[in-house]
């Protein structure tokens, strides 16, 4: 039922550029799949895992960082990028991460933050590779089977089977029997030690799969920006990410697509000033954190409970 | 390379000088932690608070140093009451994520309220001391810096007597120490969570005034510190406060020394370089938690 929603909701998404054929519309389109994707990376460390990770950021900035350098400097192809923005991003998240899963979780969530802003530093001041705060503009676009995804609908469609396939794994990835065990270390960890599974490999692969998603995803959006600079790491894609999956409701799949999705036409409408935008932004963290902290699918779930209950009585 | 010494001496002392004003920081989020278990993300942001009202102060009081430091620290004691009162108060024990994402909500308002009332233009910020300073041989040390290290350590003996002496400090202590111990006896814990609050909050306010003649003020200024304090407060242990103390002023010295000799990227990396090399030899940090046992 939610699967056949999904796939309805992919398709309608993919023709998109039937619709309309303002390249704005398609550019946020091409936002909210990336942000989607970002955030469902997020939602597996933070909604399944139980591990709330502000290192996306700078996993999300290596990646992007990692794909044009290796278009840029080391002439590879955007796709060579890609890759290898994720695999940097994974062999990165396994070394720092060992050391920081180690901790609790209140050292972890300071740690990852701290890890974060380091990327930050090192991409305004390892100048003789980053180019410092100029970045790196005129990233060209990609091209692929003698065609160059030159125009936003092309790039849009790229974008979408990129997304559609992330998805897909991080769906099948939460749905098996690695992401229960994940949920079970999340509401109990002692008792999953006690069932004789170590939680720390476990814990481990999510944090690096989860960055080699953001990597790819963050490759992926600045070849739709065409410049990389160190605003790429500002801190609001991080607010982004998070805002999605808690308004969606962390640890519930769908429910952080769907606002993925949803949400990503907002900051568009709030364009009206770069400021009160990320002072409404913030209101709205609050806010939602008092009225629903499970999110939108935890109230749904809430009320179907409730109503359960009624029934019964 | 031939080291001076005069040269060392005086990046010391401009390391010890920082050192004491990231201590100021990493002190209030480390009581706020050990009596609140809350990791207070708007931390850097009560410091800018600080700061502004340091700016504004200033020229009203015409240009005097102390009744305008005052009047930051009472500005951010009071921000601090009223995100108490609002935010944190209604937050049940043990929702540590809840309260960070709160927080950072809060901080992210911070920021750009501030930004679009008084835009992001830098401020500089002029005080009766102007840039004077004494000269001891070839170091020198303006009035403003040697003026916020003894604020601060005048801050810290305050802290340690009310901790140590004072029933409202003992308060704090026990919660931090054991709290369900603490309710047993009769110990309020709103009340204790707001005192510590607001103390913490002065402490930060007292950092952002001290900061405001030394370095420019913008709204984004409380954001860089905050990151180095979290480090601080977790290389020093979490709700450990001389631990927050100790890997602060070793920090101020760190980044001093290499800022002396090597490019300021590898400055700003140290931080977090020292704290992955302790947690990795050390997942707690280097000191216990439960270290509100100051004396």
């Amino acid at each position: 039922m939610k699967l056949a929603a999904a796939l309805v909701a992919a398709l309608v998404l993919a023709a998109l550029p039937f619709i309309t054929s303002s390249n704005y519309i398609i550019g946020v389109g091409i936002s909210a799949l990336v942000f989607t994707v970002a955030a469902a990376a997020l939602n597996l460390v933070y909604g399944f895992a139980g591990l709330l990770s502000f290192a996306q950021l700078g996993f999300w900035g290596i990646g992007g960082y990692a794909a044009a350098l290796t278009v840029v400097t080391f002439g590879g192809s955007f796709w060579q990028g890609v890759l290898w923005a994720a695999l940097l991003n994974g062999a990165i998240a396994l070394l720092v991460g060992y050391p920081m899963l180690r901790t609790n979780r209140h050292a972890f969530v300071i740690s990852t933050l701290t890890f974060a802003l380091l990327v930050t530093l090192v991409a305004r001041d390892w100048v003789s590779l980053t180019r410092g705060p100029l970045g790196i503009p005129n990233l060209p676009p990609p091209h692929a089977l003698g065609r160059r995804f030159d125009t936003p609908a092309k790039f849009y469609w790229l974008v979408w089977v990129f997304a559609v396939t992330t998805v897909a794994f991080l769906y099948a990835l939460c749905s098996s029997r690695i992401g229960r065990t994940l949920v079970a270390i999340k509401q109990n960890e002692p008792l999953v030690r006690a069932q004789g599974i170590a939680p720390m490999p476990y814990k481990l692969t999510a944090f690096a799969l989860s960055a080699a998603i953001t990597g790819a995803a963050g490759g992926v959006y600045c070849f739709h920006l065409r410049i990389i600079d160190p605003t790429f790491l500002d801190f609001y894609y991080m607010q982004t990410f998070l805002i999605i999956v808690i308004i969606g409701g962390s640890g519930s799949f769908w429910g952080v697509i769907a606002a993925g999705i949803a949400l990503s036409a907002l900051p568009e409408v709030l364009r009206f000033s770069e400021d009160l935008r990320m002072i409404i932004y913030g209101v709205i963290l609050v806010v939602a954190m008092f009225v629903m902290p499970a999110g939108v699918a935890g109230w749904l779930r809430e009320r179907k409970l409730a109503a359960v209950r009624e029934a019964l009585r | 390379m031939t080291i001076d010494a005069g040269y060392l001496l005086q990046l010391t002392l401009n390391g010890l000088a920082l050192g004491l004003l990231y201590a100021l920081i990493a002190v209030g989020l480390s009581l706020i932690f050990g009596v609140m278990e809350i990791i207070n993300f708007a931390h850097g942001e009560l410091l800018m608070l600080g700061a502004f009202a340091m700016t504004f102060a200033l020229p009203v009081v015409g240009l005097l140093y102390w009744p305008a430091l005052a009047a930051a620290i009472l500005v951010a004691m009071l921000a601090g009451l009223l995100i108490y009162e609002i935010l944190l108060a209604r937050l049940r024990p043990d929702e540590f994520e809840r309260s960070i994402l709160i927080t950072l909500g809060l901080s992210i308002v911070l920021i750009h309220t501030v930004q679009y009332f008084f835009t992001a233009t830098p401020r500089m910020v002029d005080t009766q001391y102007g840039f004077s300073g004494i000269a001891i041989g070839s170091i020198r040390l303006t009035w403003t810096r040697v003026i916020g290290a003894a604020a601060a350590v005048v801050a810290f003996a305050g802290l340690y007597l009310t901790l140590r002496f004072t029933q409202f400090g003992r308060a704090m202590r026990a919660i931090a120490q054991n709290r369900e111990a603490a309710l047993m006896v009769g110990i309020r814990p709103r009340v204790v969570a707001r005192n510590a609050m607001i103390l913490a909050t002065g402490l930060c306010g007292l950092a952002g005034a001290a900061l405001a003649p030394i370095q420019l003020v913008t709204p984004y200024m409380g954001q860089f510190l905050i990151f180095k304090a979290f480090a601080l407060v977790i290389i020093g242990g979490l709700g450990n406060i001389p631990g927050a103390v100790a890997a602060a002023v070793a920090l101020g010295f760190v980044e001093s020394w290499i800022g002396g000799f090597f490019s300021a990227a590898w400055q700003e990396g140290a931080v977090f370089v020292l704290m992955i090399a302790v947690l990795m030899l050390r997942p707690d940090g280097l000191f216990k938690r439960g270290g509100m046992r100051v004396g």
